[in-house]
């Protein structure tokens, strides 16, 4: 556990060597994602950090605050703490946005950029409206494998993963801060001056995002592998391995 | 498997799990029902109680999600004693 920005997360390091953070996505995530993927491989030549975000996985809920700029700020204060700098940031979808504006608010800070499933706008993060109006069974079926898995199963796990999903959801603010995010113009995505890698899945609803993300970021390469939106699940080697031979390039 | 099953049991911290039997046969999964988080819990827990001589990361990494997934305490166990 790690104070920073007022409250305590939940943090991992593992390995030694080039630091890289990972951040997870919205809601259905937390550092587990990465820490049962991508992390222990990238870990075996570099020094990850791993963190849940606010209001997820261990990390404490306040009610408020989860809009990009306090998110930033969130992940500034534990590159701080851990002496991480210049730090690769690799973002999963939601995390890619909080990436991605870290970048551009201390570009003297991040060596690297790895956007996995990042959407455009960043109030398409969690289609706010679509969220809250879908059924139970329309938002299973848009949900990870993993998920789907867990409530088909029932049980203690399900009813934990819907307690703190609906926490999260009915008793903050995220909902409402995601929705009101503007959009990141494309004169601002010119500014951002460090490699990027756009990594997305040939049959996610987001390509259309790293196509324009690889099109406008003056220093982008787009890659496209076999996969929805939930890479990490659908491809966790192809993912790592696409990270490696960024880090290494 | 007692100091294992010590902090399986913290991790979940629920009335039901502290008479529960758990042998080196007990799926994470399917008997425990552990969560993900609750998985780096444990670890964490373990990794702190040996000082750092169970590396976790390493062995993770030389699974397949499915591996993963389907890990038994057993199996938990048999890596910690290779790590001593």
């Amino acid at each position: 556990m790690t104070e920073a920005n007022g409250l305590i997360f939940h943090t991992q390091v593992l390995g030694e060597g080039e630091p890289v953070a990972l951040i997870h996505g919205l809601i259905v995530s937390n550092l587990a994602e990465w820490y049962f993927t991508a992390a222990p491989v990238i870990a075996r030549n570099r020094r990850v950090l791993l963190y849940d975000l606010r209001g997820h996985g261990r990390t404490q809920r306040p009610d408020r605050g989860y809009d990009l700029t306090t998110m930033v700020a969130d992940l500034a204060a534990l590159l701080d703490g851990f002496d991480l700098r210049p730090v690769a940031l690799v973002g999963y979808s939601f995390g890619g946005l909080i990436a991605l504006q870290l970048q551009r608010k201390h570009p003297d800070r991040v060596s690297r950029l790895a956007l996995i499933e990042t959407p455009l706008p960043p109030s398409c993060a969690v289609e706010a409206d679509a969220f809250s109006r879908m059924t139970v069974e329309q938002w299973l079926v848009a949900s990870p494998e993993s998920v789907r898995r867990t409530m088909s199963q029932g049980g203690r796990r399900a009813e934990r993963f819907v307690d703190s999903m609906r926490a999260l959801v009915c008793d903050t603010s995220l909902m409402e801060d995601i929705a009101a995010e503007p959009d990141i113009s494309d004169r601002a995505l010119e500014q951002v001056n460090c490699p990027v890698l756009c990594l997305y899945g040939d049959s996610s609803a987001c390509l259309e995002s790293g196509r324009r993300l690889s099109q406008v970021l003056p220093d982008a390469r787009l890659n496209i592998i076999q996969g929805g939106h939930y890479l990490l699940s659908d491809a966790p080697r192809e993912v790592a391995s696409r990270l490696e031979g960024f880090f290494d390039d | 498997l007692i100091t294992v099953s010590a902090f399986i049991r913290e991790v979940i911290g629920q009335a039901w799990v502290k008479d529960f039997v758990i042998t080196m046969d007990t799926s994470f999964n399917t008997d425990l029902e552990l969560e993900s988080i609750e998985f780096v819990e444990l670890a964490e827990k373990l990794q702190s109680h040996y000082e750092g001589r169970v590396k976790f990361a390493e062995w993770l990494a030389e699974m397949e999600l499915d591996e993963i997934v389907g890990l038994k305490v057993g199996q938990l166990v048999e890596f910690i004693v290779r790590c001593q």
